[in-house]
């Protein structure tokens, strides 16, 4: 009896890539929050995972006092960090209100402006804590973990990776 | 509030690990060896620094 003949030159077959539609739609809900996007390609285990990594990592840089960024117009890099925090999505809400009271995301120009020196006197309060700087790291790399997520899902959802 | 620089970067290190794991490997095997390697030389990698650093700044 012979051996079925297996054709190595074929390479297996691609993940099957879903609708566009479903593509945006597994992005937006990983932006939504860390790991729904996952989820709504069938990824459980995986979404769970990274759920509770982000949101570990987010809930400890609240813990340690870490500040959201504000674009300033002055630095032009609080913009990228500023982006960077939105990414977490919309749980970063609350690392806004603790830090400035109220949602706010751009410094205004003027240094006189008192709204401008409001919310750097709110901002003095945490990074006068020891460990502001470690809070600020864990929130923005919650940040960059969840765009990470969200190319992922796209990833998976284009059919570029299983 | 944790305190401890050594208990903030080993967290840091193994939550970053664990997310790179599941992130870019399949089977458990290799994810656990990936969250090992990475976690594991981030910290060993921060204390050579930190210890390297140690005798700065010049007094």
């Amino acid at each position: 009896m012979t051996e079925p003949v297996v054709d190595q030159t074929v390479p297996d077959a691609a993940p099957a890539a879903l609708p566009m539609g479903q593509a945006w739609m597994a992005c937006g809900l990983a932006w939504l929050l860390p790991g729904l996007g996952h989820l709504y390609l069938g990824r459980r285990r995986r979404a769970v995972v990274f759920c509770m990594v982000v949101t570990a990592m987010f809930g400890l840089g609240l813990a340690s006092d870490g500040a959201a960024t504000l674009a300033d117009p002055r630095l032009p890099l609080t913009y990228l960090a500023t982006a960077d925090n939105v990414a977490t999505g919309p749980i970063e809400v609350l690392s806004r209100r603790l830090t400035y009271g109220r949602l706010v995301y751009r410094l205004p120009y003027d240094e006189a402006d008192p709204e401008r020196l409001e919310l750097l006197g709110r901002l003095r309060v945490k990074v006068a804590a020891a460990t502001h700087e470690y809070g600020s790291t864990f929130l923005l790399t919650a940040g960059l973990m969840n765009i990470l997520l969200i190319l992922d899902a796209w990833d998976i959802a284009t059919g570029r990776k299983s | 509030m944790i305190r401890s620089h050594f208990l903030n970067l080993s967290i840091f290190s193994i939550l970053v690990g664990v997310f790179f794991a599941f992130l870019t490997q399949t089977g458990t095997r290799e994810r656990l060896r990936v969250m090992v390697i990475l976690g594991g030389s981030m910290i060993v990698l921060s204390l050579l620094v930190a210890y390297v650093m140690y005798p700065f700044p010049f007094r």
